[in-house]
C-alpha cells in the first residue's frame, strides 16, 4: 500500500542543490508529491520539506541515505504522518458575484478567512492538512473556482529535539 | 558574443609574470594544484580556458600537461593515472564540447569510485544563461555524475574551492569533482592574497573511515561461528590499500576469497586461498559455491548485478557481512546482517585480532573440485587448444607468463576484457585497470598511457577490441607525442564480440550489426609514429609478445583471433548465479 512519507533535509545553502536532490528521486521515478525550502533558525543552513508516496518503508530509507551522499547535505530525517505536525496553505479565488455564498461556508471552518476582496474577486486562504484542504475545495467547488494554489507541506517533527542537537556536533552519518 | 570566432580574439591580456603579486584567477589555479602536488594534467585547450592554458605555458617545468585528442581520453587518462596512483587525476578541458567530452569519462569515474579533479573553462559570469558561444551548463548536466562540483565566478574563490574539491575527490568513496570556471574569475586578479590551505575538514562531509567497535565486534563473530564464509574482494581494497590486511585476515581465517572484476590483483592469483573472480563471466566454482556459502562477506564491493544474478536467489543460504566505506551501499541491493562502514583497510585491522584462526581445508576443496570441471570444460581448450585460430585466453596466458603477472593490464570492453580478467594472472596490486560499473568502450587506450605516466616503471599493456579501439584511437597520437611506451594488443576477431556472443546464444543468431570492416591498424599506427605488427598464425604469438615486451617504445600488436568465440563460463543474465554455464 502506497503511503505518504516526509523527508526534511538540512543542507548548506549553496546553488544546485535542489538540482542533485531531486536528481535522486528522479533516476528512481519517484514523483514529488509537495517541496517547499526556506531558511532555518540556523545562519546558512536551508531546510527541504519533501513529500512524496511509496510502497515500501525501505525505499524510503534508501532514498535518504542517498540524499545525505551529497556533500553540502547536513543531515536527512524520513517521517511517517503521525511523526509529525504538518500543514499546507491554500488560496482560493473566487468571482465576488458567488461571495456571500463563499463566506457562509467560511464559518463552519476553522482556519479559512477571506484574504481580499474587491469588486471583481475573492480571495480565500485555508490552512490544513492536505485532506482538509481536498476537502475545503469541494465544498467550495459550488460556487465557482476560478483559481487554486496550495503551498507544499512544511513539518516540524513530534521529537523533543531541536535542529540544535543534531547540527553541528551530533552524529549524522548513518547510524546502524 | 555576436561571432564566434571573436571567441579568441577577445582575450584580455594576463599578466606574463608568474611571480607577480597579486596572482590573476588562472594562476591561482595552477598554483592550487601545486600544492596539491599535482604533477600532471591531462587536457586540451579552448577559448574560455585559454587564461589558465596561458598561465600554465609558465609552469611547464613543474607540470607536466598532456595534449590528448579528445578530452574524454582526457578523463580516461586520469583515470588510468588514478587508479594506479592513488591520487586525483586532473583534466582541463574548455567550455561547451570540452566539459561535454569528459562526460563519459567522469560518469565512468564515478561509476567506479575512482577520484578526478575535472576542471573546465566557462563563459564571462554576465554571459551566463545567455546561450553565450560555447556555453553549456555544465554543472547541470554532470551534477548526477559528480561526487561534487561548483561554479566559480570570482578569483578570490579558488584556493578554497579547490582545497575542497580535492579533499572530496579523495577521501571517503573517491569519485569525481568538477570545477567551472567562469573567465572573468580566470583573467581577474584576486583582491587578496593567494593562501592554499588544505582542506581537512567539511561539516556536512563526514567519512567514517573507523568502523564502530560494536560492528566489528558483531562481523567477528559471524566469522568465528560460521561453517563456510566467504569473502567477496571488491576495488575498496585497492583503494584503501588494504592488500597487506587482507593478506593477513585470510591467511589467519583461511577463508575462500573472490574478486569482483574491480576487485582484481587485491590479492595475488597465486594465492591459495583466492579462488578465482566473481561475476557473469567469472569462475564456475565462484559463482556455484554462493549458494553453499554460509557467511558472504563483501569488502568494498558492492554487489552489482553483475556479480549477483537474480538478487532473489543469490547467497540463499549465507548471512551477509557488508564492509563498505558508503553507509548509502548498505542494504541497498543485498540486505546485510551485519554492515560495516569504514574503510577496508581500518577495518580490516580491526577485524584481524577478533577472528580466531582456522583451518578450512574442506571448504576449499569444494572449490577446487568445481576448478577441475571449468578446466576441463573451458580453460583447456581456452589456453591450450589443439588447432584452429589463436585464441584470446591464449594470448593473455601467454602474456602474463611473459611478465611474470607484473604488468598492469588496462582493459577495453567486451570479451576480451572478460579474457583478460579470466586468464592474466596477477601478481601485483593494481594489476587490472577496466571500465566496470560503467563499461565504456575506448577506455583502454587513454587510461593505459594515463597509467603509464602515473607509473612509468610499470609495464603497461592496454588489452584492446577492435571495436573499442575505434572508439578512442586518436589517442595514439597523444602516446606518440608524448613518447608514452605504452604496450597495446588489439585482440581481432572482426566483430563487437561481446554483443554478438549474445546474440549467438540469446537471439537465436541473428547477429545484427555486430562485424565490423577493420581499417589496416598497423598502418594506423605507423601513420602516428608507433611500430606495430599484425600476426595470425599462433606459431608467431610467442615472438610478437616478445618483441611487444622488449620495445622500449610504444608499440601496437595486432592479433587475429578466433572470429567466432565465446566467453564462458556465463550466468546468463539476471539467472541465478548457480545457474552459471560452462558452454
Ligand atoms: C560506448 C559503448 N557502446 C556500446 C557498448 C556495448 N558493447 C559492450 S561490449 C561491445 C563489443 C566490443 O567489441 P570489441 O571491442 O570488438 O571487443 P570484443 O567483445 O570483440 O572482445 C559493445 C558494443 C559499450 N559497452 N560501450
Amino acid at each position: 500500500m502506497e503511503k505518504l512519507y516526509t523527508i526534511c533535509i538540512f543542507t548548506e545553502n549553496t546553488l544546485g542543490l535542489l538540482n542533485r536532490i531531486s536528481g535522486i528521486f528522479t533516476r528512481r521515478r519517484i514523483n514529488i508529491e509537495s517541496l517547499s525550502v526556506s531558511e532555518t533558525e540556523r545562519k546558512g543552513i536551508s531546510r527541504f520539506t519533501i513529500v512524496f508516496k511509496s510502497d515500501e518503508r525501505e525505499k524510503v530509507e534508501k532514498i535518504v541515505r542517498q540524499i545525505r551522499k551529497i556533500i553540502e547535505v547536513l543531515a536527512v530525517f524520513g517521517y511517517e504522518d503521525p511523526d509529525l505536525v504538518f500543514n499546507e496553505l491554500a488560496f482560493f479565488k473566487l468571482d465576488t458575484k458567488n461571495a456571500a455564498g463563499a463566506k457562509q461556508l467560511l464559518e463552519g471552518y476553522k482556519r479559512a478567512k477571506v484574504l481580499f476582496e474587491d469588486e471583481q474577486i475573492l480571495i480565500i486562504e485555508k490552512a490544513g492538512t492536505e485532506e482538509e484542504i481536498y476537502s475545503f475545495f469541494k465544498q467550495l467547488k459550488p460556487y465557482g473556482i476560478l483559481e487554486f494554489v496550495r503551498s507544499g507541506r512544511i513539518a516540524l517533527s513530534r521529537s523533543e529535539k531541536g535542529l540544535a542537537q543534531y547540527l553541528p556536533e551530533a552524529e549524522w552519518a548513518y547510524n546502524i | 558574443m555576436k561571432n564566434p570566432s571573436s571567441d579568441i580574439l577577445t582575450e584580455k591580456e594576463i599578466p606574463a609574470t608568474a611571480s607577480a603579486t597579486p596572482l590573476s584567477g588562472s594562476e591561482a589555479v595552477i598554483r592550487s594544484l601545486l600544492e596539491e602536488g599535482v604533477d600532471t594534467i591531462f587536457g586540451y585547450p579552448g577559448g574560455a580556458i585559454m587564461p589558465v592554458y596561458d598561465a600554465l605555458y609558465h609552469y611547464q617545468d613543474q607540470v607536466n600537461h598532456i595534449l590528448v585528442r579528445h578530452e574524454q581520453g582526457a578523463a580516461h587518462a586520469a583515470q588510468g593515472y588514478a587508479r594506479i596512483t592513488g591520487k586525483p587525476g586532473i583534466c582541463l578541458a574548455t567550455s561547451g564540447p570540452g566539459a561535454t567530452n569528459l562526460v563519459t569519462g567522469i560518469t565512468d569515474a564515478m561509476m567506479d569510485s575512482t577520484p578526478l579533479v575535472c576542471i573546465t573553462g566557462q563563459v564571462f559570469a554576465s554571459l551566463l544563461g545567455t546561450d553565450a558561444f560555447q556555453e553549456a551548463d555544465v554543472i547541470g548536466i554532470t551534477a548526477p555524475v559528480t561526487k561534487w562540483s561548483y561554479q566559480i565566478t570570482d578569483a578570490d574563490e579558488i584556493p578554497e574551492v579547490f582545497a575542497k574539491a580535492f579533499y572530496i575527490a579523495n577521501s571517503g568513496r573517491p569519485g569525481p569533482v568538477l570545477i567551472d570556471i567562469t573567465k572573468n574569475a580566470q583573467v581577474a586578479l584576486m583582491s587578496k592574497e593567494f593562501r592554499y590551505t588544505k582542506c581537512k575538514h567539511i561539516i556536512s562531509y563526514r567519512p567514517r573511515l573507523q568502523p564502530k567497535q560494536e560492528q566489528v565486534e558483531l562481523a567477528a563473530r559471524l566469522i568465528n561461528e560460521a561453517k563456510k564464509p566467504y569473502l567477496f574482494v571488491g576495488h575498496g581494497v585497492l583503494i584503501a590499500k588494504a592488500e597487506e590486511e587482507l593478506k593477513a585476515f585470510v591467511e589467519k581465517t583461511e577463508i575462500p576469497a573472490a574478486c569482483t572484476l574491480l576487485g582484481l590483483s587485491a590479492i595475488s592469483s597465486d594465492h591459495p586461498q583466492y579462488v578465482g573472480m566473481l561475476g557473469m563471466h567469472g569462475n564456475y566454482s565462484t559463482n556455484k559455491l554462493i549458494n553453499e556459502a554460509d557467511l558472504v562477506i563483501g569488502l568494498g564491493m558492492r554487489f552489482d548485478d553483475r556479480v549477483t544474478g537474480n538478487v532473489a536467489a543469490f547467497a540463499t543460504g549465507a548471512k551477509v557481512i557488508h564492509i563498505d566505506i558508503d553507509p548509502s551501499e548498505i542494504n541497498k541491493i543485498i540486505p546485510a546482517d551485519a554492515p560495516v562502514i569504514g574503510d577496508a583497510k581500518a577495518v580490516l585491522k580491526a577485524l584481524l585480532p577478533l577472528v580466531e584462526k582456522r583451518e578450512r581445508n574442506d571448504w576449499l576443496a569444494e572449490f577446487k573440485e568445481l576448478d577441475k570441471e571449468e578446466y576441463e570444460k573451458v580453460i583447456k581448450e581456452d589456453l591450450f587448444p589443439e588447432g584452429g585460430q589463436i585464441k584470446m585466453g591464449e594470448v593473455i596466458h601467454r602474456l602474463s607468463e611473459k611478465t611474470a603477472g607484473k604488468a598492469a593490464i588496462v582493459a577495453d570492453v567486451g570479451q576480451h576484457q572478460m579474457e583478460a580478467a579470466r586468464y592474466y594472472r596477477f601478481k601485483q596490486t593494481d594489476g587490472y585497470i577496466t571500465s566496470g560499473g560503467s563499461g565504456t568502450m575506448g577506455f583502454a587506450l587513454p587510461a593505459a598511457f594515463g597509467a603509464k605516466v602515473g607509473s612509468p616503471e610499470r609495464e603497461v599493456v592496454a588489452v584492446i577490441g577492435d571495436g573499442c579501439f575505434q572508439m578512442t584511437l586518436q589517442e595514439l597520437g597523444t602516446i606518440w607525442q608524448s613518447e608514452l611506451p605504452v604496450k597495446i594488443i588489439i585482440l581481432n576477431n572482426n566483430y563487437l564480440g561481446m554483443v554478438r556472443q549474445w546474440q549467438q546464444l540469446f537471439f537465436d543468431r541473428r547477429y545484427s550489426f555486430v562485424e565490423l570492416k577493420n581499417p589496416d591498424f598497423i598502418t594506423i599506427a605507423k601513420g602516428f609514429g608507433i611500430d606495430g605488427m599484425k600476426i595470425t598464425e599462433r606459431e608467431e604469438l610467442d615472438s610478437a609478445l616478445d618483441t611487444l615486451i622488449s620495445s622500449k617504445k610504444a608499440f601496437l600488436l595486432e592479433i587475429l583471433v578466433e572470429k567466432e568465440l565465446n566467453v564462458f563460463p556465463m550466468v546468463p543474465s539476471g539467472a541465478p548465479v548457480s545457474d552459471i554455464r560452462l558452454e
